[in-house]
């Protein structure tokens, strides 16, 4: 099946966990061609505040389930671009902290726009962050994703192009 | 990079940060530090099948570079509360994409630091390539 399927909006799909680790953190920075010390130096960060490496407000991008959810599992990826992110703090993640993510699919608007039909699959992540205890409770950070399921003509036609 | 407080900011002030070109390799690099392996971003046969003309860039590499101008004008001491970017149109290698801030506006927080909302595009030449806001919390005054 490649279409989305919408008895799916309202779930969520199984929590993972990741841990923040600073070769991570320099990695994406690296990416992204940001030499900010915040990234990298521990010390540079400590003295402006923060508790260990910070890592960049885009950052949460790369925390991913092991599988994709079952409402992207099945769609045809040459079809999905990114439409929209959002990203709000409590708190600043900083290297060593470790979060349940908790991943849900919130709903789905069709759009036809000057490039044709598309749906627009809305989704919401929030990290919730692991106490020393091994128990998950202050919520620390949200993403909003939209994703841009483009029709199969779309494709066809390199409407993007 | 701007050690400033932030204290000084009028609503109307504004930022820049130009981004050497992107790159493939760039691409790539970013596709393994993100762990996103869509095959859009960098392999171009499959890119042009999927109607894109070609690869392109993440629309979240071109956020990263939104997240940059916001940090490097904010400082270091500066936390960014909120971020968000929608995607309006593909970057491709070889664009130098430019991004631009204007502070909105400038209200204190409940946690006694000022909260700064500024509007944020990025562009490749005269085209918006994606836009959006953040709010930055500026440091206690001392």
């Amino acid at each position: 099946m490649t279409e989305i399927d919408h008895s799916l909006i309202g779930t969520s799909a199984p929590p993972f966990w990741v841990e923040v680790e600073r070769g991570a953190i320099r990695k994406f920075a690296d990416a992204i061609g940001d030499d900010n010390p915040l990234y990298r130096d521990e010390a540079f960060a400590r003295r402006h505040g923060y508790d260990g490496i910070v890592a960049p407000p885009t950052f949460p991008t790369c925390f991913r389930a092991p599988k994709d959810p079952p409402w992207i599992a099945t769609l045809d990826r040459r079809r999905i671009v990114a439409g929209e992110m959002g990203f709000h703090y409590v708190r600043p993640i900083v290297a060593g902290m470790r979060f349940e993510c908790r991943l849900q699919f919130v709903g789905v608007d069709e759009k036809t726009g000057a490039r044709g039909a598309m749906s627009l699959m809305r989704q919401v992540m929030s990290g919730y962050r692991i106490g020393e205890d091994g128990v998950a409770r202050e919520c620390v950070f949200t993403v909003r994703r939209t994703t841009v399921y483009r029709s199969a003509q779309q494709v066809a036609s390199g409407s993007l192009a | 990079m701007n050690e400033r407080p932030l204290l000084q900011v009028c609503v109307g002030d504004t930022f820049a940060l130009s981004i050497p070109a992107v790159t493939t390799t760039q691409l790539v690099r970013y596709a393994g530090a993100s762990d996103d392996y869509n095959r859009i971003h960098y392999d171009q046969g499959y890119a042009q099948e999927a109607g894109l003309g070609g690869v392109i860039a993440h629309g979240m590499l071109t956020m990263g570079f939104m997240g940059r101008a916001v940090s490097e004008w904010a400082g270091p001491a500066a936390f960014i509360v909120d971020i968000e970017a929608r995607f309006n149109a593909p970057v491709r290698p070889g664009d130098v994409v430019v991004v631009t801030g204007t502070v909105a506006d400038s209200a204190p927080g409940s946690d006694g630091r000022q909260r700064l909302r500024c509007e944020i595009v990025a562009r490749v030449g005269q085209k918006t390539v994606a836009s959006g806001a953040a709010v930055v919390a500026a440091p206690l005054a001392h």
